[in-house]
């Protein structure tokens, strides 16, 4: 092979509902792309990407995607964000090639393909944590929130409202399960959802509940704000938490000065110590102050952690090159790498990023479940936990003054 | 003979040169008790320099080296602290501050002196030691094991002799009535020998140092909801109110012998209270969660409160409740909380009931474990806790898609009579949240048919989806006309998890599957 290109695939949704990740994504993975070049590649060889649009991320589209990128491109590793909605469909063509390919799809689901197969999935890794540890992560924040004083609930009770995708219900039961044995109380089941719908009639059954938290697991920034504003109509007397999406640009802007209050978080984000700062001060140099190194840090490490168990292992191995993406895939378990998000650590049995505090007491052993506080719209957002990576500290939402 | 370094003009003779290599300290004493030769081994030992010790008599030179803090002790074979040394070191035993431990043997030279050798005794010392450890734990083994087999003689005769009266009234039991009664009291027998074999073995299992503490944080409403659950039958047959009173902290303790230690107070409890109620709550006291065990039983005057935690003790064994005591729970958790350092005390007066108590470090939330010990989608996944009714005649294929679903986190029932439905789904363990349906079943029955009249017994429309391997258009067409979604054989999972969710949570997503 001598110092010939090497293919990395790419499946991002350029289109679609997800397009503003997908574009932060193919972000990310350019920018470590042009560093790992810039230092001769691996092991002399330069890296080239090949992006393509998932569009609405359903199972025919990621899947056309993978076999596109390995049978036509000759991809040596798939690297990307997320896609919603393959059911890891796309885990069989990639099996089959045995290459690596390392995504940031946030499933339960990987857990148990992987260890279904391990040894046919061998390539598979997820670079963040499953979803569910949204749940036990949530329920432990608001339970040190309450223990420490920062917050004193008027009530243990918590209304969980889920979106319909298995992301929000898989995250929604995880609360639902550890909340009791925290103290909480669910004064009902989870609520299942459909989005793109009015939310008072559900906020008003709530209501009716008189809930101290209530927690809202569908994902899309989008709706979120939408949400977010039929609850600011009339807020009821108790701390909200948005997941994820409420992170998003698109978010701050459509509820303004509305957000403040609102709690979110991320199994992965950028810490905002000297390394985290530094790739968002290139990323934002690079992309354009608009631009989301949040988001584009997910495959900016990956790639990054991939050339590094590359070099180690002693090559690239295209599509058919199982023994050498064998020893890529043992090396991506045996190092760990501690990333511009924090030390991503590979379970060997998951296959997938072990989250602090979630599933490890050790900060330098897991990726930081990070916990934010909304402010105002031209404000970032405050980081309040955990500790060591805390830079705020908590606030009453304005709401609660007033209700 | 060679005098000491540095005192001398003369070349020394070679012999005497050689000592000065002899990787053993050696040294000679004059007449009179003093030093007049020792080699660089020597001087060494004792941390000094070799040109310092000449003329010393050995008190001050063990002194020196006390002072200087090279040596720690030196002990006469007696046993006694060497003070009074005259001469020589008279095979005392030093040991040194760098863990060496150093024989002197003493041999006497013609002029009166002395010559003394240090020989470095310190593998053959602990080797000794480890031994005598060895042979004291044997010994208290050994004691124990007699210990046990005391009390299990004498305390496991009883119920045995029970056993014995109740199996022979229930092969002479006239009706099944007395029967069954005397059935009943070989049950509480037996569960009366469970118990006491069960303490037993927990003695056993300390008195063998076999127990080793796993130390985690965890949230102790995990452990107080398992003793509400564990000993609710108990009290209630007993006409007691167990009150357990939640707490939501996070302790720092080992889960399994932390319960061993609660169970055995609220168990202790319950049998010395015959009326009121048992109460268990926590508190918190600075940095220590106080987990309070309290009861209205008949108290312990304060003359037994130092000894109520002893092996085998009893307060008054004329008691019908101590009757089927060995006495030994509380032993077992002062000997738990002493090992997990939790100060266990109590607080009690006749006729006033008792209240136990055990003081537990609080945790760090963040770090609590949920006690989950793996993460799963059966455990996680979005289907967990959902039933499906599979209805697949072919075993094989039957069996792989329970495997599949239940991996999934579903809960799976089956029927395989299809002649009578409604008996069949009377029976099912659940009822069905969605139906998994193969297309042609055995007697030409169509599973879309079967799916209705399910329907119908359950008075409810459950989801369902229809699988079938065969691809004529018509068949196909039918399917889909009776208004449900279809998987063709063989399943891909990935379209089937689809499939499912839709059904369950997103159906107008199904007007788009083709």
């Amino acid at each position: 092979m001598g110092n010939a290109t090497v293919t990395i695939g790419s499946m991002v949704p350029l289109t679609g509902s997800s397009a503003n990740d997908g574009r932060e994504f193919r972000n990310g993975l350019t920018m470590a792309i042009e560093e790992v070049n810039a230092r001769g590649g691996i092991l002399g060889r330069p890296l080239e990407a090949v992006f393509i649009d998932t569009g609405n991320q359903t199972a025919a589209d990621v899947v056309r995607a993978a076999r596109q990128l390995i049978s036509k491109h000759k991809a040596a590793a798939i690297i990307n964000g997320y896609n919603i909605g393959p059911q890891n469909a796309e885990y069989e063509p990639i099996a089959d090639a045995g290459i690596i390919y390392m995504h940031h799809n946030t499933l339960i689901q990987h857990h148990d393909t992987v260890a279904s197969d391990p040894q046919r999935y061998f390539g598979c890794f997820m670079s963040d944590p499953a979803e569910y540890w949204y749940g036990p992560g949530f329920i432990k924040f608001l339970s040190w929130l309450r223990d420490s004083g920062r917050w004193r609930p008027r009530n243990r009770r918590i209304s969980i409202l889920s979106g319909p995708k298995p992301y929000s219900i898989v995250i929604a039961n995880a609360m639902a399960g550890a909340a009791p044995k925290f103290g909480w109380e669910l004064p009902h089941a989870p609520q299942i959802h459909p989005t793109n719908s009015d939310w008072r009639g559900i906020l008003e059954k709530i209501r009716a509940h008189d809930p101290a938290v209530l927690a809202m697991t569908h994902f899309h920034a989008g709706d979120l704000a939408r949400f977010h504003l039929q609850f600011m109509e009339r807020p009821l007397n108790c701390l909200l938490y948005l997941q994820y999406g409420a992170l998003h640009r698109a978010f701050s802007e459509i509820t303004g000065e509305k957000g403040r209050g609102v709690i979110t978080c991320t199994v992965i984000g950028l810490p905002r110590d000297e390394i985290g700062r530094k790739f968002a001060a290139d990323y934002r140099a690079r992309f354009g102050p608009h631009s989301t190194p949040e988001i584009g840090c997910q495959p900016y490490c990956s790639l990054h952690h991939y050339a590094i168990a590359a070099a180690v292992a002693g090559g690239i191995g295209e599509p058919g090159n199982e023994q050498l993406n064998r020893r890529i895939a043992k090396a991506l378990i045996d190092i760990p790498y501690r990333s511009v998000a924090g030390m991503i650590r590979f379970h060997p049995a998951w296959q997938a990023a072990v989250p602090f505090p979630d599933a490890t007491q050790d900060p330098s052993l897991g990726l930081p479940h990070l916990f934010y506080q909304l402010r105002g719209p031209e404000e970032p957002a405050a980081l309040i936990a955990p500790e060591p990576y805390i830079e705020q500290a908590f606030e009453l939402p304005p709401w609660l003054g007033s209700t | 003979m060679q005098p000491m370094a540095g005192s001398s003009q003369d070349r020394p003779q070679p012999e005497v040169e050689a000592l000065r290599y002899l990787p053993l300290g050696l040294a000679v004493w004059s007449a009179g008790g003093c030093l007049s030769y020792c080699n660089p081994a020597f001087a060494e030992a004792f941390g000094l320099p070799h040109a310092a010790l000449k003329d010393l008599r050995a008190p001050e030179l063990l002194d020196r080296a006390r002072r200087q803090g090279t040596l720690i002790s030196c002990e006469l074979p007696d046993g006694e602290e060497a003070k009074g040394l005259d001469a020589g070191l008279r095979g005392a035993q030093l040991v040194c501050a760098d863990g060496r431990i150093l024989a002197a043997t003493e041999s006497p030279l013609p002029d009166g002196g002395s010559v003394t050798v240090l020989i470095d005794v310190t593998e053959s010392r602990r080797a000794a030691q480890a031994l005598t450890r060895a042979r004291d734990k044997a010994a208290a083994a050994d004691q124990s094991k007699s210990r046990f087999l005391r009390a299990a003689n004498h305390d496991l005769r009883q119920p045995l002799a029970s056993l014995k009266i109740f199996a022979y009234s229930c092969l002479v039991a006239e009706n099944e009535e007395d029967r069954r009664q005397a059935l009943h009291a070989m049950e509480v027998s037996i569960s009366i020998m469970e118990d006491l074999l069960g303490s037993l073995l927990n003695i056993g299992q300390l008195d063998a140092g076999k127990i080793q503490p796993a130390v985690a944080t965890f949230q102790i409403s995990s452990i107080l909801s398992r003793l509400g659950v564990q000993y609710a039958h108990q009290a209630r047959e007993k006409g007691l109110d167990l009150r357990i009173v939640p707490s939501k902290l996070a302790v720092v303790s080992d889960r399994v012998l932390l319960e061993r230690i609660l169970s055995n107070l609220v168990g202790n409890a319950i049998r010395y209270t015959d009326v009121g109620r048992v109460l268990v709550g926590c508190r918190r006291r600075g940095l220590n969660l106080r987990i309070i065990v309290a009861d209205t039983g008949i108290g312990i005057a304060p003359a037994h409160h130092g000894a109520i935690f002893d092996e085998f003790y009893r307060v008054n064994d004329t008691q019908a409740h101590a009757r089927h005591s060995l006495g030994l729970g509380l032993n077992i958790a002062r000997r738990l909380s002493d090992m997990l350092d939790h100060p266990l005390g109590l607080v009690s007066m006749p006729e006033r009931g008792s209240s136990f108590f055990v003081d537990v470090p609080v945790g760090n939330v963040w770090h609590s474990g949920t006690g989950e010990p793996e993460i799963s989608e059966r455990i996680g996944g979005e289907f967990a806790g959902i039933c499906c009714l599979v209805i697949e005649d072919d075993k094989i294929l039957r069996d792989a898609f329970t495997t599949l679903l239940e991996r999934w986190g579903l809960t799976v029932v089956t029927i395989e009579d299809f002649d009578n439905v409604a008996k069949a789904v009377r029976e099912l363990p659940a009822q069905p949240d969605i139906i998994l349906t193969d297309y042609r079943l055995r007697g030409r029955i169509q599973g879309t048919d079967l799916v209705g009249a399910i329907n119908d017994i359950l008075e409810k429309p459950c989801p369902a989806l229809v699988m079938t391997a065969e691809t004529a258009p018509e068949v196909i067409a039918s399917i889909k006309a009776q208004g449900f979604p279809l998987l063709i054989k063989p399943v891909s999972p990935p379209s089937l998890r689809v499939l499912m969710h839709n059904l369950l949570f997103e159906p107008d997503l199904l007007t788009k599957f083709p």
